[in-house]
């Protein structure tokens, strides 16, 4: 599905302002993120360890991909890396067209708050907010109100709406992770990057958390970037990009459980 | 476990460092009261004991009732000397005449005000032993020629030959100066003006001619001081004879009465801000100690006991403690220096020397300082011990936030009681059921400020919500933790309270003493003294002239003496012109007839008569420092603000006390005659009525001053423990600051967040001080409506001031946490735990 037709489909029932031209201007053949030679070093000289070592790789829009590969891949700083957490020690990391080496901390802190979504593995809510302050939380931090049919939509499909008024601690793990799912989709961002979200879930819990977000892709045209090494999160995502040693070793479309499962015993490293 | 400890301590350098700060506070406040009255006492002890150095025995009269320091007893004969004189055990022997004698500059205005120092005049004694006084310039004085001090010299620019005038008893009189002298080694008797005569000068303008306050005398060799002063006992007769080291102990003794009050206020004022140290020192242990829970059931389930558990806190806090009284009690001497400078900036003279560290004093503050520490660590240590450690490995390391039903019954039954005994003390005019009333309310507010901590705070959050969401997240960090946010607040809000309730205290006291004033003075002057203490004054010429003196309607002569007055002591007894008092003054109604107290009666108000049982007629012993009178009671009036309990007429004084100097004139006259009449005394200041009003709302702002000058401090330390409870909330909360960051808050919404949490928690407690304060303070000034308070005023202006500084300063404060949590690296802070 094109991302545009998010904005124009009548068949959500809705229609909503192009808030960004970024948005916009999404194409299949623009991709929503673009990592350029990417290296990331620790240390120098003799003792360098390289984190990322010279990895290009594109993020279409509107669509799923999963960063598998075993502890200390480098896959968690890929997506720090690409989400604007963390900075490349040389290389080039686009958000559309934005070249994020270019940015300093306000900016970056602005595109993160404006063009990228988060889901992080544990711990992803403000505890003294109420799920619906949280979902806003983004938008509200730019001073803007969030769109109130697109807020409803967003609650009603991950199933919060009888929990808007209630806090974290109220709440079960699966469903604090289904509000950083509609955290992260709330703002409408131009991408979605998720770090181990099921990693502290039952595989109920993780099963569902993952529903919400392959919707998120097929009905809104949502793009995510998931890390795991969980083989059957990954089996949901439309592409799965295998890393080992900080270089990319593998790029599998419409990956399988068994397919990713049988991946990564050749590279050594199932927790 | 104490290797542990001190790893511990290391490790959070920070968070140690911060709680040593406050303790730092608290124990140099203590530190330099003490060395500032340990100066004070001891710069004056070193005056008196240079007066005696060398003087073996000193004889005089037998005093009836306690004589304080500089106040002269009843003279003796001076013809006592040649009896001293005759004795083969006396080396040298002269007599000493003291009294008031007040030195004019050449623009004819005070060297040393009366109220600043003391002024006194005395004779030239020509035994090197016996005179403090050493002639550096000039020559002894003769006959109409004086001495002065060097210091007096250099403060009014006199040289030898100048012609001076003198203020005594007498009229003003000019004399040559002929010499300059240093008092020992120093250039004045610590800042006291001192004029030197000739014997016949001094016993005609300082005593009374024939009559000398004493006789000092040295030991012939091979004399011991206590053998001359037996000897000196058997020769005489209806005198006193004390050893030179008695002597010098009674005055020294004397000066610590004076001394000793200070003290006492001044540490009041240290305890305040140690009660305020305790609660922040309190918070951060009860913080840490929940913070490390886990690391605390990690040891006990690796088989550490409670007690050791509890016990390595306890030497946490006792390293802490230890470590920062010493630095404390060196920050006291700089708290002392600065004591010296804020009192007299306040324009309260004292006389000032080097300071004095007592070792004694240095333990007590150090101990003190321990002992609060280590209380206030033991308490949240022991709780943690006490949590079961697999409960705490569970837990995310928290503090409990629920509120006990304990604490609502305590908070409702202590604010019930408070409530109720502030009105019985309302309703029945009784200050000490009001005073225990106001400290029941003020521990209900302390007890029940974890339930009122929410409401409360989201109120006065709203402000900083409606600008937005950080605002709001910082209105909810404010209140997410009742019990941690309740203690910060409370120990901002005891400063605040008593500030706000001396604010209100002191513009009562002064609306109403302007409203005294316009009903009670029926007068249109008052020439006042300036002097604070009894015994001080002008000459009492002045009110004798004014009797006479054309446009004077009439007049009242007020003098003041401390006395024992029906078996009580210290009491300052006054003496009024009494025929012509109720002219002046409002006193109700009065039984009997106050125009005929003469020399033998006294008037005592109805209040006094009815609580001893005293009528017209009853007999009242009356002890001067000069000797004993049995008065009877002729005049009972109504109580007045204006007067003590009891007076007698000035023609009492006059028989009884000479030497007595009048405190103030209360006159009706015309603005010419009263000026007039009182040119040539530049002691004594003419007021109108406006201008009398202007002075005593002056003292009474000069005090208020000095109160919240010491209490800044106590809201000081509570402010830094706003910052002390930020910085350790922010440690805690560091993954959900990278969450935030993560999620688009910039640099500047955290640090608008994190100052305006602390601004929040600072309002709470100012908000809450201002409350309990303006309470207390209005309930205790409408009990004391018939003591003369006859309106509650708000001090709208300072109170604003007060709420305002406090917001202030706590967004000040939050300045260095709010740059830390803006600082943290994004991603470092959400892999935090």
């Amino acid at each position: 599905m094109h991302a545009n037709s998010l904005h124009s489909d009548p068949t959500h029932g809705f229609t909503v302002a192009t808030h960004s031209d970024a948005t916009a201007s999404r194409t299949m053949a623009h991709p929503a993120a673009s990592v350029i030679g990417a290296v990331k070093s620790y240390g120098y000289g003799g003792g360098e360890v390289r984190a990322l070592d010279d990895v290009d790789v594109d993020f279409a829009a509107g669509r799923f991909t999963a960063i598998m590969g075993p502890s200390g891949s480098g896959k968690s700083t890929l997506m720090h890396c690409v989400a604007g957490l963390d900075t490349l020690s040389s290389g080039r990391v686009l958000i559309g067209d934005t070249d994020l080496g270019t940015l300093d901390d306000r900016q970056l802190t602005q595109l993160r708050r404006d063009r990228i979504g988060f889901i992080f593995q544990a711990f992803n809510l403000i505890p003294t907010l109420t799920t619906a302050e949280n979902i806003a939380l983004p938008s509200r931090l730019a001073g803007r109100k969030v769109d109130p049919g697109w807020f409803d939509l967003v609650v009603s499909t991950v199933g919060l709406v009888d929990r808007l008024d209630h806090r974290p601690s109220e709440l079960s793990g699966g469903q604090q992770q289904r509000v950083a799912v509609a955290r992260a989709l709330a703002a409408r961002p131009e991408i979605i990057f998720a770090d181990e979200p099921t990693g502290n879930l039952d595989s109920h819990s993780g099963a569902e958390v993952l529903t919400f977000m392959q919707r998120a892709v097929a009905e809104f045209g949502q793009t995510i970037v998931m890390v795991t090494h969980d083989p059957v999160a990954a089996a949901r995502a439309d592409r799965a990009v295998f890393l080992s040693d900080g270089r990319i070793v593998d790029d599998v479309a419409d990956p399988t459980a068994d397919g990713v499962l049988a991946r990564i015993r050749t590279l050594g490293g199932v927790r | 476990m104490i290797s542990l400890t001190f790893k511990n301590l290391l490790v959070h350098r920070r968070r140690t460092l911060s709680t040593m700060v406050a303790i730092i506070a608290g124990v140099a406040f203590l530190a330099g009261t003490l060395i500032f009255t340990d100066t004070l006492t001891s710069t004056i002890d070193g005056v008196v004991a240079d007066g005696n150095a060398d003087a073996d025995a000193v004889v005089r009269a037998p005093e009836s009732t306690d004589v304080g320091f500089a106040q002269s007893g009843a003279p003796i004969p001076a013809s006592l000397l040649s009896a001293v004189e005759e004795l083969p055990q006396v080396a040298e022997a002269d007599v000493r005449i003291t009294g008031y004698a007040q030195l004019l500059d050449p623009d004819n205005t005070p060297v040393v005000e009366q109220g600043d120092a003391a002024v006194v005049g005395f004779n030239w004694i020509d035994s090197e032993a016996l005179n403090p006084f050493r002639l550096v310039d000039g020559s002894l004085p003769a006959e109409g020629e004086i001495v002065i001090d060097r210091g007096s010299a250099t403060r009014s620019g006199y040289r030898i030959g100048d012609i001076a005038t003198v203020l005594t008893r007498h009229d003003p009189q000019a004399f040559t100066i002929s010499g300059i002298a240093d008092y020992g080694t120093r250039d004045s008797q610590g800042g006291a003006g001192a004029v030197l005569f000739d014997r016949t000068t001094a016993e005609a303008f300082l005593s009374t001619p024939g009559q000398v306050n004493a006789i000092a005398a040295t030991a012939a060799d091979g004399v011991s001081a206590s053998e001359l002063s037996d000897a000196l006992d058997a020769q005489l007769d209806g005198v006193e004879v004390l050893t030179g080291d008695q002597f010098v102990a009674e005055d020294q003794g004397g000066v610590d009465d004076q001394v000793g009050p200070f003290r006492t206020f001044l540490l009041v004022f240290a305890a305040i801000a140690l009660l305020v140290t305790a609660f922040i020192i309190n918070n951060t242990y009860a913080i840490t100690v929940a913070q490390r829970s886990k690391e605390m059931a990690m040891l006990r389930a690796l088989g550490a006991s409670r007690r050791q558990v509890v016990t390595s806190v306890v030497i946490e806090a006792t390293v802490t403690g230890a470590l920062a009284g010493v630095i404390g009690i060196g920050a006291g001497i700089g708290v002392a220096a600065l004591l010296q400078v804020l009192i007299e900036q306040l324009g309260v003279k004292l006389p000032s020397g080097p300071l004095v560290i007592q070792q004694a004093s240095m333990i007590a503050a150090f101990v003190v300082g321990l002992v609060v520490v280590v209380l206030s660590a033991f308490l949240p240590a022991r709780g943690a011990g006490r949590i079961p450690p697999i409960q705490a490995l569970r837990s995310i390391g928290v503090e409990n936030v629920a509120v006990t039903r304990r604490r609502w019954v305590t908070g409702a039954v202590l604010a019930s009681t408070g409530a109720s005994l502030l009105f019985v003390g309302l309703s029945n005019r009784q200050i000490g059921a009001a005073g225990l009333g106001a400290l029941a309310a003020f521990v209900a507010v302390l007890v029940l400020g974890p339930i009122y901590v929410r409401p409360l705070g989201r109120l006065l959050g709203l402000p900083f919500a409606a600008s937005g969401i950080s605002g709001e997240i910082a209105t909810q960090n404010a209140i997410r933790n009742p019990r941690r946010t309740a203690r910060t607040a409370s120990a901002l809000m005891i400063g605040v309270a008593l500030i706000s309730f001396m604010a209100v205290f002191g513009a009562s006291l002064t609306t109403s003493f302007g409203s005294s004033l316009d009903k009670n003075f029926h007068g249109t002057h008052v020439i006042d003294s300036g002097v604070e203490d009894p015994d001080g004054g002008f000459s009492t010429q002045l009110a004798r002239d004014l009797k006479s003196a054309p446009g004077i309607a009439t007049s009242s002569e007020f003098r003041i003496t401390s006395a024992t007055v029906n078996g009580e002591p210290d009491v300052d007894l006054e003496a009024y012109d009494a025929a012509t008092l109720d002219d002046l003054i409002d006193l109700g109604t009065v039984d009997g007839d106050l125009t005929s107290l003469g020399t033998d009666g006294i008037a005592i108000d109805r209040d006094y008569a009815s609580d001893n049982d005293l009528q017209l007629g009853s007999e009242v012993p009356v002890a001067l420092s000069t000797g004993e009178r049995e008065t009877t009671v002729r005049a009972i009036y109504d109580g007045s603000e204006w007067l003590g309990s009891q007076f007698l007429d000035i023609a009492a004084f006059d028989q009884l006390l000479p030497q007595s100097l009048t405190y103030r004139i209360y006159v009706d006259g015309t603005d010419e005659a009263v000026d007039a009449a009182s040119a040539d005394l530049p002691s004594a200041q003419v007021l109108d009525r406006a201008e009398f009003f202007d002075q005593v709302s002056g003292i009474i702002d000069q005090f208020l001053g000095v109160i919240y000058a010491l209490l800044a401090l106590a809201v000081l330390i509570a402010l830094l423990g706003v910052g002390n409870t930020l910085s350790l909330a922010i440690y805690e909360r560091t993954r959900e600051i990278g969450l935030l960051r993560a999620v688009g808050m910039t640099r500047r919404q955290l640090g608008a967040a994190v100052r305006d949490e602390a601004i929040i928690t600072a309002l709470l407690g100012t908000s809450t001080g201002i409350g309990l304060g303006v309470l207390i303070g209005w309930t205790v000034v409408r009990t004391l409506e018939d003591r003369g308070f006859d309106t509650v005023t708000l001090p709208v202006v300072p109170l604003v001031v007060i709420a305002v500084t406090g917001a202030v300063a706590g967004g000040l404060i939050a300045t260095i946490p709010a740059r830390r949590a803006a600082r943290l690296n994004v991603l470092d802070a959400l892999e935090a735990v």
